[in-house]
C-alpha cells in the first residue's frame, strides 16, 4: 500500500472535503432563495462536527451541547446591546462566553460518560433558566427576549457562518490527522492504557472539550447575528443538542465526513416532513437511533467501510 | 409558612421517591441508564388522562392498571433491548443512547395521539375536600398521591425483602456475575425488575397531573433529571436511598419555591451537578465509577 | 522486614544503587488492607519476581508503582526520588511502565498506530518523533510487524499482550513492570517471552515480574520476592524460596482453599 506522507494526505482531504462545501455553501444562494434554510443546514454542518470532536475523539457525550451554543448566542447579544461593539469582535466576546462555561464545566469530565452526559444535559437546561429568569432582565432581557437593532446583515452574518464552518471542518481534519487526535482516540478507547502511554488524559479531554466550546459558541453567536431577534428558548433549543449528536451519530464520529452526511441525509429528511409535523420526524430519528445502537452502533460511516469505501 | 413547607415538600418527596424508585431499581439491577424513564411516567400520565376522559376511570384505577399493564410491556421490551446492549462494548454509554431514543419514541407517539398541548385531570377527582395533615391543610389530591407513593414504596420493600424473587432481586443487584454464577436466571430477574421499574413509573404517571399541575408529551426529561437527582443524591441502587433521596429533594424544592420561587426551577440541576462532583456516592454512600 | 537470605550468592545483575525503592508500602481499600507494608528494592538491569497467592497485593503493587493509585503509606522511591502520587503518565515520561493483567491496547486504532502514540508522548522530555523505523523493529521483535495495519480488536490475545508489551517499550522505560504475562501462553510462547524479557533486563532495563507460573519465574527472574496479605515475607532466589517455611505455608494454606 503505497504511504502518502502526512502532509499531502492532509492537504488531499482538504481539497476533497472543505473546498465543496465552501463552494456549494457560497453559490447555492445564488440559485436557492431559502437562505435561512441554507443557513441553518450551516448552523447544524457546524454544530455536528463539534459533536463529533468531543463524542468521537473523547468519548464524551455532550447532552447539553446546546448551552455553549446558547452562551454563544447571548454573549454575542450583550456585547452588541451593552457593550455597543460591532458584530466581529461581539462574535468574539459569543465565542469567549461559551469556552468561559466549558471552562465553568470542566469538573464534569471528571464522571464517566453516561453521569457525565446527563450532568451536561442539567447544566444546559440550568443555563437555559438563569438566562432566561426575569431576575436578570436587566443583562440578558430574560424571558422577553433579545433583540439586536442596527447590525442585521443577512449577507454578511451568512458569509461569516461559512468561516466558521470551515473552521470547524478544519479542526475535525487536524484530529483526524495528527497525533494529538490519535491521543484522544487512545484516550477514549482506555484512559488508563493511554496514561501509560504518556497522554495525560485531563489535559486531552480538556482541550477538545474548550475546542467543542469553542465551535458551538462561533457558530451561537453568529446564529444570533443572523437572526437578530431571538427568545431564550430559541436558542437554548434541546433539539440543537439532539439533532447534533443524532446527524453525528447517524454519519458516524471519529472521521469528519460521517457528520457531513448525517446532516445532508437527515436535516434534509426533516425539512421534507419535519417541519410540518415535527413529531413525525421526532419518531423517525428515535426509532433510527434506536436501531442505529442495536445494528450500527458506529453510523453509516462504518457501513462504507464495510463496504471498502475508505471515509475519512 | 415553614411548616407548611416542609410538610408538603413531604408530600411531594414521597411522590419524587415513588419516581425514583423505578428508574433505581433499572439501574441497580442492570446496570442500565434508562433516559426514557421520565417519559414512562408521561406515557402513564396520558393514559390516566386517556382513560378518565374517554370512559371516566378514576386515576387509582388507572395506577392499578398501569402498574400491571406497563410491568406486563416490560418484559418484550427488556429482552429485545437489553441482552444485546450487554454484550456490547460500552453498555452503559449505549444504554443512554438507546433509552434516549426510546424517549424521543415515545414523546413522538403522545405527542401523535394527543397533541401537544397541556393536558390535566380536574383536582375534585381524587376527592373534593382539602386534607389536614398535622394541622395543615393541603389538596385531597395531594395527600392522596402521597398516600399511594408511600404504599408503592412499601410494596417494593416487600417485594424486595420479603419475597424469594426479591431476594434473587437484591443479589443480582449486589454482584451480577457472582448470581448467574450460583445459577440465577439473571435474564429473567432482570426482565421482571425493568418490568417492575417500568411499572413503578407508570403508576407515578398517573398521579402526575396533579402532583405537577399538568403535562405535556415534552416534560419527560425534565422529570428524568428530576428523577436522577433523586436518586443520586440517595445513593445509586439503595431503594432505601431513593427514599431519602426522594424526601430531601422534595423539602428542598418546596422551601425553595416558598423563598425563592423564581431561581426554584434551577434546584434540580444544581443538586445533580453538585452531588455528581463533590459526593457521588449520595447519601448513603455506595459508589460511581470515576472516569 | 524480609528475610534476606544472601548465602553469598549475590544473583543481581550489577551492584549499582537500586532504581526502584519500595518501603512500608500501605494501600487500603475500605477496611481491606491490599498492601500492608510492602517492602523491596529493584536494580537496574535485574529481573526482579513478585509472587504470592491471589489477593496478596502484588497487581496493587504494580498499580501503586505505576501511579494508578496513590499509596496511603510508605514510599516509592524511584532514581533516588520519591514518586508516590504521582500520575502515570508523568511516571512514564519518567521511564516507569507496564504491562496489564488483561491486555489494554487501543482497540479501534492499528498495531502501528498503538505504538505510535506511546512513542510520541511516553518518552522523556514529552514528545519525540522517532521515526516509523523504530516502530517497526519493535513490532518485528515481538512478531507483530505483519501485523502492523490491523485493528487491535482483530489480534489473538496472545498477540494482544505483546502489543501491550510494545506499547510499554515504545516510552524507551528503565523501569518495566509486567503483570501475568504469561497466562495463558502455550510452553513455546513462554519461552520466548521469557527470553525476551532477559533480552530487555541485559540492555539495563529492571524488570518488576508478577507471575503465577513458577515454570516462567524461574526462567526469567534472578530473585524473587513473596507477598503474603499485603506484606513481604521473603526476598531471594526461587530455589531458596521453594524450601522457605514460611513461604511454603503461604502457599500452600492458599492452595487448600481452592
Amino acid at each position: 500500500m503505497p504511504e502518502h506522507s502526512p502532509t499531502a494526505k492532509w492537504l488531499r482531504h482538504v481539497l476533497l472535503i472543505i473546498v465543496p462545501v465552501v463552494l456549494v455553501a457560497a453559490l447555492l444562494p445564488h440559485v436557492y432563495s431559502n437562505r435561512l434554510l441554507l443557513f441553518n443546514f450551516i448552523v447544524f454542518l457546524t454544530l455536528a462536527q463539534g459533536v463529533n470532536i468531543i463524542y468521537g475523539f473523547t468519548g464524551y457525550l455532550p447532552f447539553g451541547y446546546v448551552g455553549f451554543f446558547g452562551a454563544g448566542a447571548y454573549g454575542f447579544a450583550i456585547s452588541v446591546m451593552h457593550l455597543h461593539w460591532s458584530p466581529f469582535p461581539s462574535l468574539v466576546v459569543g465565542a469567549l462566553t461559551a469556552v468561559a462555561i466549558g471552562a465553568v464545566l470542566i469538573p464534569l469530565l471528571r464522571l464517566s460518560g453516561p453521569y457525565f452526559a446527563i450532568a451536561n444535559l442539567a447544566a444546559a437546561l440550568g443555563l437555559a433558566q438563569i438566562v432566561a429568569n426575569p431576575a436578570l432582565q436587566g443583562i440578558t432581557k430574560g424571558p422577553y427576549g433579545v433583540s439586536l437593532n442596527g447590525i442585521y446583515q443577512p449577507g454578511l452574518s451568512y458569509g461569516t457562518s461559512i468561516v466558521i464552518l470551515v473552521f470547524a471542518l478544519a479542526c475535525a481534519l487536524y484530529l483526524r490527522h495528527s497525533r494529538f487526535g490519535l491521543a484522544l482516540q487512545a484516550v477514549k478507547n482506555d484512559p488508563i492504557s493511554a496514561a501509560m502511554a504518556g497522554i495525560s488524559v485531563v489535559k486531552a479531554r480538556t482541550m477538545a472539550w474548550l475546542l467543542s466550546a469553542l465551535i458551538a459558541g462561533l457558530i451561537g453567536a453568529n446564529f444570533a447575528w443572523y437572526v437578530s431577534v431571538f427568545y431564550p428558548e430559541n436558542v437554548f433549543s434541546p433539539d440543537f443538542s439532539i439533532f447534533a449528536i443524532v446527524f453525528a451519530l447517524f454519519g458516524g464520529v471519529a472521521t469528519v465526513t460521517g457528520p457531513i452526511l448525517g446532516v445532508l441525509l437527515l436535516y434534509g429528511l426533516y425539512n421534507f416532513i419535519g417541519i410540518s409535523s415535527p413529531q413525525y420526524f421526532q419518531l423517525i430519528y428515535g426509532l433510527l437511533i434506536m436501531v442505529l445502537v442495536l445494528f450500527l452502533p458506529s453510523g453509516i460511516g462504518s457501513l462504507l467501510r464495510r463496504w471498502g469505501i475508505h471515509v475519512v | 409558612m415553614l411548616t407548611y413547607s416542609i410538610l408538603a415538600g413531604l408530600l411531594f418527596g414521597l411522590y419524587f421517591s415513588l419516581i425514583g424508585l423505578g428508574l433505581n431499581l433499572i439501574f441497580g439491577v442492570m446496570r442500565i441508564v434508562n433516559l426514557a424513564h421520565g417519559d414512562f411516567v408521561i406515557l402513564g400520565a396520558y393514559a390516566a388522562i386517556g382513560l378518565f376522559g374517554l370512559h371516566a376511570i378514576s386515576p387509582m384505577a388507572a395506577a392499578v392498571a398501569c402498574l400491571f399493564v406497563f410491568t406486563i410491556f416490560g418484559f418484550p421490551i427488556y429482552y429485545a433491548l437489553v441482552p444485546r446492549l450487554l454484550r456490547s462494548s460500552d453498555p452503559e454509554m449505549l444504554s443512554i443512547i438507546l433509552f434516549f431514543g426510546l424517549s424521543q419514541v415515545i414523546e413522538a407517539l403522545v405527542n401523535i395521539g394527543f397533541g401537544p398541548t397541556e393536558r390535566s385531570i380536574p383536582g375534585r377527582v381524587l376527592g373534593t375536600h382539602p386534607i389536614s395533615v398535622l394541622g395543615q391543610s393541603f389538596p385531597s389530591a395531594w395527600v392522596i398521591s402521597a398516600i399511594a407513593s408511600g404504599l408503592a414504596v412499601l410494596l417494593m420493600f416487600v417485594y424486595l425483602y420479603r419475597t424469594r424473587v426479591g431476594r434473587l432481586t437484591r443479589a443480582v443487584m449486589v454482584h451480577r456475575d457472582e448470581a448467574l454464577a450460583s445459577g440465577i436466571d439473571v435474564d429473567r430477574v432482570s426482565a421482571l425488575a425493568f418490568g417492575i421499574g417500568l411499572g413503578l413509573a407508570g403508576v407515578a404517571g398517573c398521579f402526575a397531573p396533579f402532583m405537577l399541575g399538568s403535562v405535556t408529551p415534552a416534560a419527560g426529561v425534565d422529570l428524568t433529571i428530576q428523577s436522577f437527582t433523586v436518586i443520586i443524591v440517595g445513593s445509586l441502587g439503595s431503594p432505601l436511598g431513593t427514599v431519602l433521596g426522594g424526601l430531601v429533594y422534595g423539602v428542598s424544592l418546596m422551601l425553595m419555591q416558598t423563598y425563592f420561587s423564581s431561581w426554584a426551577g434551577l434546584l434540580p440541576y444544581v443538586l445533580l451537578i453538585v452531588i455528581l462532583l463533590a459526593r457521588p456516592s449520595g447519601l448513603l454512600g455506595r459508589r460511581i465509577r470515576y472516569a | 522486614m524480609s528475610s534476606e537470605t544472601q548465602l553469598g550468592l549475590d544473583h543481581s545483575p550489577s551492584t549499582l544503587q537500586p532504581l526502584l525503592t519500595v518501603t512500608g508500602l500501605v494501600k487500603k481499600f475500605g477496611s481491606f488492607h491490599a498492601l500492608d507494608g510492602a517492602g523491596f528494592n529493584v536494580k537496574p538491569g535485574e529481573v526482579l519476581g513478585l509472587i504470592g497467592p491471589n489477593g496478596s497485593g502484588k497487581t496493587t503493587c504494580i498499580n501503586v508503582i505505576t501511579g494508578l493509585y496513590r499509596p496511603d503509606q510508605g514510599t516509592v522511591l524511584y532514581q533516588g526520588k520519591p514518586i508516590g502520587g504521582l500520575p502515570s503518565h508523568r511516571l512514564a515520561r519518567l521511564g516507569i511502565n507496564r504491562t496489564f493483567q488483561v491486555p489494554k491496547p487501543f482497540m479501534s486504532l492499528t498495531v502501528r498506530e498503538n505504538v505510535e502514540v506511546a512513542q510520541s508522548y511516553g518518552q522523556a522530555g514529552g514528545s519525540a518523533d522517532d521515526g516509523l523505523k523504530d516502530i517497526k523493529i519493535l513490532l518485528e521483535h515481538l512478531e507483530l510487524d505483519r501485523d502492523m495495519n490491523r485493528l487491535a480488536a482483530e489480534l489473538t490475545s496472545a498477540q494482544q499482550k505483546m502489543l501491550d508489551l510494545a506499547r510499554a517499550l515504545a516510552t524507551r522505560p528503565k523501569l518495566l513492570c509486567v503483570d501475568e504475562l504469561g497466562a495463558g501462553l502455550n510452553p513455546s510462547e513462554l519461552s520466548r517471552v521469557a527470553e525476551r524479557l532477559r533480552g530487555l533486563a541485559k540492555s539495563g532495563i529492571a524488570l518488576l515480574v508478577v507471575e503465577h507460573l513458577m515454570d516462567f519465574v524461574d526462567q526469567v527472574t534472578d530473585r524473587l520476592v513473596v507477598l503474603s496479605a499485603g506484606k513481604d515475607i521473603f526476598s531471594g532466589p526461587l530455589a531458596l524460596a521453594a524450601r522457605d517455611p514460611q513461604v511454603i505455608e503461604v502457599f500452600l494454606g492458599a492452595s487448600d482453599e481452592h
